[in-house]
């Protein structure tokens, strides 16, 4: 089976029973996709799929044929996801970096499809990746400062 | 063991003062009065890798290889073990190995502070989640078909599943030695004499429960053979040192046998001080017994059912004051609940008593602690250490006697609070770095308190605030002596290697080791890079706990970078051809402060240093000053030194619902020094989530020593929406006389006032008490339904 | 769950189905023994299957079904593909336009991430007397459409649950669409639920859609979730409103009565009594809400 992950045609065997999370950390040996829960609760297993995110240890590693996967490996050079890498670090959202990866891939889809959000809305996009260290208040403002450093488009 | 005052010996005729003590380094050491980094905001040095997804952990660094450990656990939570019968499991295809406690090498035994935790148990089981084998497989499901086909037989005994049944003379007996694991008490002033004084008294009872710390990261270790006679073990812990002693303990072998490699820590909060060095252990044996490497990662329900919560506790307290409002006496029972084993109910326990006045000057104190076994999960460590629970009573009493004497609470807590002179719960005089008053009178003007603290009602919403405040030791208790070490090396091209044991664990500690680092050598941040701790070559800086690793680990980096500086300074006043007292350094250049024209870089001071055949090495060490404690009276110089905070709440009641929002904080702390203000604004934000999250939602719920709730679904933590305004922290600087820069630990005070505060601004709000938490909307709308009748 | 008999790292064994259409479908699953599950979003099957709770021998995935997931508005109702993922249903503007109380409901299933992933018809088909969604779309009076190997049959949506996780759908039927009025003019509706954290699952949680003529309620329907085996519809209290304004004096008489028509239990989550009495600050907070929205369009 073939998809698309972070930008490149791949094959994999698709064993029904892998979880796409597993996949892509035992197959291809993406780690930066964390195993927190493996219910679908945590969100330190947060992808995006088809540029959406989701729960990659709620998807069966066959569903994925055909899609687009993409892991915070494949935006390390992201002109959005730079900015928002920046305002992460200068805000001082980053502690133990487990929940990181998966935080910033729900920020980035966030400002992706809104450049301008509210604290409610940041807050809805992030409710998902749980993080135990911050209390979350550098991480929203951090995602608001990115919103202001990439500006309106 | 005799420990001396610590003073600088250098080896150079220096122009300073040798008695100079920690915290005036930037003054009589460095000769400046302005800091480089330190007090700065910087970016972290691991911020970039873990937002590239490049920080490793545990579990990232398995090879495919590796077979899998897995812990088959007692079903039963107390029983006495008359067969393991594993013969049909080691038939199952994929099946290496099961490994029972007679197969293990060494010494049998994991307890932390009391001998009574077996690593794994074959004579009896004392909770539900009791190890008892080590499945080694090739594969999860071969492991998952042996855990189905392993028989034990048991004999049940009666269980005992709260503390007052374990005290229940006639209650089975969990350990042979009795329900009580230890005591504690102690005695100051006269009790009776103290009541007789007081005009008003208040007594009341609290229970702190358990809490799981929710790590994100669950708990691994992997181990691998390297050669025939050596293990190493990647794994998080709190201490990779206490992890090879117990390890090498286990596996019968000497600590050169094992070496330990802390991987980058995904959330601890004390939890894996306690569960690192056992998955160690199961992922060793397993390496051992097959010459393979072995990887035992917990997933997230056998994490949250096996592995130690935050202790819980019952407070009996009364306590006293004058009509003028002075706290007169107090009388304190702490019965601490220890779960299957000990652990550190001794120190926990001990912390409690010692604090249990809170912070403020009680005369006449009374105060009997006990631990006690029961059937349930036991209790380890985690952030606040008894603590929390103890001001979650101790505070309440304090607001009770406010109101009692139609004070206001601030008021009244600012007539009592410790100050220069006070002497604490154990008689411990605080003859300096006391800074709760400062505290306090910030957050009250921060927070416009006299004005604003008015209860509101508002259709079905009612609102109030609180305050609460906390003290909390650094460092080791009762007087027992503590040291740390840490060692610093520049390579030849002037970067720099630093080593150290006290673990990255999310809160950035190390990264405050290399500021005070790159302060005292003058050095460019980005050039001293962090090893990650690892037995074969870090020196052993003691434990990441006990608010030490920055107060503690970060002065011994201290004493390493003062050593190297004086081989720096003494190089470069020779290349500058200047004395030694005109030579500055700066950005990893040394240039003569009368002559800014020349500069030399650090790599031509390094290569310099070579040549000369000088050591480019320091092992850094700081032992904390000597203290006294007296084993009778419970009195003595207890804690170094203390680190204060208080915290006010605005909290919001639904009265239809019972919901409880937390819609602003106003927090502060007496810091000592801010090394990183960010970092210590990030360490507060995660207290009050936590904190927050243990006053109002996180509930383990037992029942016959089964939790029933087991995973984030169902046991809630605080999400991105329970985050409250939170206004900026306010950073009390009373430095400590002998840590670097006069440092304090802050992660674990920064979560011990939110309770409180949350509480008594519930009450506030309400009228209503809670003597039990966590406050859900259904305990609230409950006591709300009550009062109405 | 016993306490060695979980092992969320990895799923238990099953044989993979893929079919292409609904046909195929509908064929493979009356072969199949009654062992076998349906994979829409997999966002309650697949953590189960890691607990050991569902061992499933069969898996058929109809994801990739042509046909089965979109939003149209259609000879004045609103269709809704089975398979339609939750977000979307979210962040579909017709919805927000016309289906407000769907909308509402929908952005409080779980995460962003999970609501990428679950679909409205999974979310139907578990049978979760605490489904969000399912509470709004019957009070929007919704019915759905089910296919098996030979015939089509369409029923309401309160009509379909049996008690919790169990339907009335057989095991070679396949749920294709939901589909519901749109709102007339005048219609207001409203989702609430208890257990603010959204991520927990409802503690209690009330939908009420109504509409209005002359500031009267013409007609209305409440729901409730989590107080009984299914979805509740709560008849005697609509009866109650019906040709009646919406006055404080009315708002006080739902509260009132609205606890005799549930019949919840206890559970980890929350005690029976507990849903008894939040429910009514549920009741006021909805018919409050629509009170006000209802005058703020007038």
């Amino acid at each position: 089976m073939i998809f698309e992950l972070n930008g490149k045609n791949v094959s994999f065997e698709a064993i029904p029973s892998l979880t796409l999370l597993d996949l892509l950390r035992n197959e291809f040996g993406l780690t930066s996709v964390k195993k927190g829960c493996d219910q679908g609760e945590c969100g330190a297993c947060t992808v995006l799929l088809d540029g959406m995110p989701v729960n990659s240890c709620l998807i069966l590693s066959p569903q994925v044929e055909g899609k687009r996967v993409t892991t915070i490996d494949g935006l390390s050079e992201n002109p959005l996801m730079i900015e928002l890498r920046d305002a992460f670090m200068e805000n001082g959202a980053v502690q133990c970096g487990f929940c990181t990866p998966g935080m910033l891939l729900s920020s980035y889809s966030l400002l992706r499809d809104n450049r301008n959000p509210t604290e409610e809305e940041v807050k809805m996009a992030i409710e998902g990746n749980i993080c135990r260290c911050t209390g979350y208040v550098k991480i929203i403002e951090a995602v608001l400062d990115a919103a202001v450093r990439i500006g309106p488009d | 063991m005799k420990i001396n005052l610590k003073t600088f010996v250098l080896p150079f005729q220096y122009n300073v003062d040798k008695s100079l003590e920690y915290y005036k380094i930037l003054e009589k050491l460095l000769n400046r009065n302005e800091y480089f980094v330190v007090g700065k905001n910087l970016i972290r040095s691991d911020a970039l890798d873990k937002c590239l997804g490049k920080a490793n952990f545990t579990a990232d660094y398995l090879s495919k290889e590796s077979l899998i450990v897995k812990v088959f656990r007692s079903c039963k939570s107390h029983a006495i073990i008359k067969n393991i019968e594993t013969s049909r499991a080691m038939n199952i295809p994929g099946i290496e190995a099961i490994i029972t406690a007679r197969d293990i090498p060494g010494i049998n035994q994991i307890g932390y502070a009391l001998p009574d935790q077996p690593l794994l148990n074959d004579t009896k089981v004392h909770y539900i989640g009791d190890p008892i084998a080590l499945i080694c497989a090739q594969n999860e499901e071969a492991a998952q078909k042996a855990e189905e086909s392993i028989l034990i037989e048991y004999e049940e005994l009666k269980s005992v599943f709260d503390i007052s049944a374990a005290l229940n003379p006639d209650s089975p007996l969990i350990h042979t030695d009795g329900n009580v694991a230890v005591t504690t008490k102690i005695r100051k002033g006269n009790i009776e004499k103290g009541f007789k004084n007081s005009n008003v008294i208040i007594e009341d009872t609290y229970w702190s429960p358990y809490q799981e710390h929710m790590c994100l990261e669950t708990d691994g270790a992997y181990a691998f053979p390297d050669g025939t006679n050596k293990i190493t073990v990647i794994c998080e812990s709190q201490s990779p040192h206490l992890v090879r002693e117990k390890v090498a303990a286990i596996l019968g072998w000497k600590l050169n046998q094992v070496r330990i490699i802390q991987a980058l820590t995904g959330g601890a909060f004390g939890k894996k001080d306690d569960t690192g060095p056992i998955l160690a252990a199961y992922a060793a044996l397993s390496a051992k017994t097959l010459g393979k490497p072995s990887a035992c990662i917990y997933d997230r329900i056998e994490m949250f059912k096996t592995t130690p919560k935050r202790f819980p506790a019952k407070f009996i307290y009364k306590s006293g004051a004058d009509k003028n409002g002075n706290l007169t006496a107090i009388q304190v029972y702490i019965t601490l609940e220890c779960g299957a084993y000990a652990n550190r109910a001794p120190f926990w326990l001990w912390r409690q008593t010692a604090h249990a006045a809170g912070p403020y000057e009680v005369d006449n104190v009374a105060v009997d602690g006990r631990a006690v076994y029961t059937n349930n999960v036991y209790g380890g460590s985690f952030r606040g250490f008894g603590n929390l629970a103890l001001h979650f009573a101790v505070e309440q009493q304090i607001d009770k006697l406010a109101y009692e004497l139609c004070m206001d609470p601030l008021d009244f807590r600012l007539k009592n609070v410790l100050k220069v002179g006070s002497r604490t719960t154990c008689d411990q005089i605080l003859d300096h770095s006391v800074g709760i008053e400062k505290c306090l009178k910030s957050i009250e003007d921060a927070s416009k308190w006299k004005e604003k603290r008015v209860p509101i009602k508002n259709g079905n919403t009612l609102k109030g605030w609180g305050i609460g405040c906390a003290y909390h030791g650094n460092s080791t208790s009762r007087s027992t002596p503590d040291w740390s070490a840490a060692s610093l090396l520049m390579n030849i091209d002037g970067s720099f290697i630093y080593r150290t044991g006290i673990c990255e664990l999310g809160q950035g500690s190390p990264f405050g080791h290399v500021k005070i680092v790159a302060e005292i050598l003058g050095a460019n941040i980005e050039s001293i890079k962090i090893e990650i701790p690892d037995t074969d070559s870090t020196p052993d800086s003691k434990p990441t706990h006990g608010s030490r690793g920055l107060m503690m680990g970060g002065t011994a980096a201290a004493d390493a970078a003062i050593q190297l500086r004086e081989k720096i300074i003494k190089i470069a006043a020779e290349m500058l051809d200047c004395s030694l007292k005109l030579v500055e350094c700066k950005e990893s250049y040394a240039y003569n402060k009368e002559n800014l024209n020349k500069k030399i870089p650090f790599n031509e001071i390094a290569e310099e240093l070579h040549i000369r055949g000088l050591n480019p090495g320091a092992y850094g060490f700081y032992a904390s000053p000597k203290r006294n404690y007296d084993e009778e009276t419970g009195l003595g110089i207890n804690y170094s030194v203390y680190t204060f905070a208080s915290t006010i709440a605005e909290v919001e009641v639904d009265t239809e619902t019972g919901e409880i929002s937390v819609l602003k904080i106003w927090p502060s702390m007496d810091v000592g020094k801010a090394i990183d203000p960010i970092i210590i604004e990030g360490q507060i934000h995660g207290a009050l989530s936590q904190g927050i999250g243990f006053t109002l939602m996180e509930n383990v719920q037992l029942h016959n020593g089964n939790i029933l709730n087991p995973s984030f679904k169902d046991y809630i933590v605080p999400s991105a929406f329970d985050t409250p305004e939170v206004d900026d922290p306010i950073l009390i600087e009373e430095a400590y006389k002998h840590s670097a820069f006069g440092v304090k630990g802050v992660g674990e005070p920064s979560i011990i006032s939110i309770v409180p505060a949350i509480v008594n601004a519930i009450y506030h709000a309400t009228g209503i008490r809670f003597n039990t938490l966590p406050i859900t909307a259904e305990r609230m709308h409950k006591a709300l339904k009550e009062v109405k009748k | 769950m016993s306490i060695n008999n979980h092992n969320t790292h990895i799923l238990p064994k099953f044989e993979y189905y893929s079919p292409k259409n609904i046909e195929e479908a509908c064929k493979i699953l009356s072969e199949l023994p009654e062992d076998s599950k349906i994979l829409a979003g997999g966002t309650d099957l697949i953590p189960k299957m890691k607990e050991g709770v569902l061992k499933p021998k069969n898996i058929i995935n109809i994801k990739q079904i042509q046909g089965l997931s979109g939003i149209q508005e259609k000879d004045n109702c609103i269709i809704i593909g089975a398979n339609t993922k939750i977000r979307d249903i979210e962040k579909n503007l017709i919805i927000q336009k016309k289906a407000d109380i769907l909308h509402q409901a929908t952005k409080k299933i779980g995460s962003v991430q999970i609501r990428n992933i679950a679909t409205i018809g999974g979310n139907i088909c578990n049978a979760s007397p605490a489904a969000d969604g399912v509470a709004a779309l019957i009070a929007l009076n919704a019915e759905i459409s089910i296919i098996g190997v030979k015939k089509k049959k369409t029923i309401k949506l309160e009509a379909f649950f049996k008690g919790p996780g169990k339907t009335i759908l057989n095991k070679e039927e396949i749920l294709t669409e939901i589909k519901f009025p749109v709102p007339e003019p005048g219609s207001y509706g409203y989702y609430c639920k208890l257990g603010r954290v959204s991520l927990d699952l409802a503690t209690v949680s009330l939908a009420v859609q109504l509409k209005m003529v002359d500031e009267k309620v013409e007609n209305i329907i409440i729901v409730s979730g989590s107080v009984a085996p299914t979805p509740l519809r709560l008849y005697n209290i609509e009866n109650l409103c019906i040709n009646k304004k919406i006055t404080n004096d009315l708002i006080d008489e739902v509260a009132e009565k609205i606890s005799r028509e549930i019949k919840p239990i206890s559970d980890t989550r929350a005690s029976a009594d507990y849903r008894y009495l939040a429910i009514k600050g549920l009741a006021k907070e909805a018919f409050s809400q629509i009170l006000e929205k209802s005058r703020g369009t007038r």
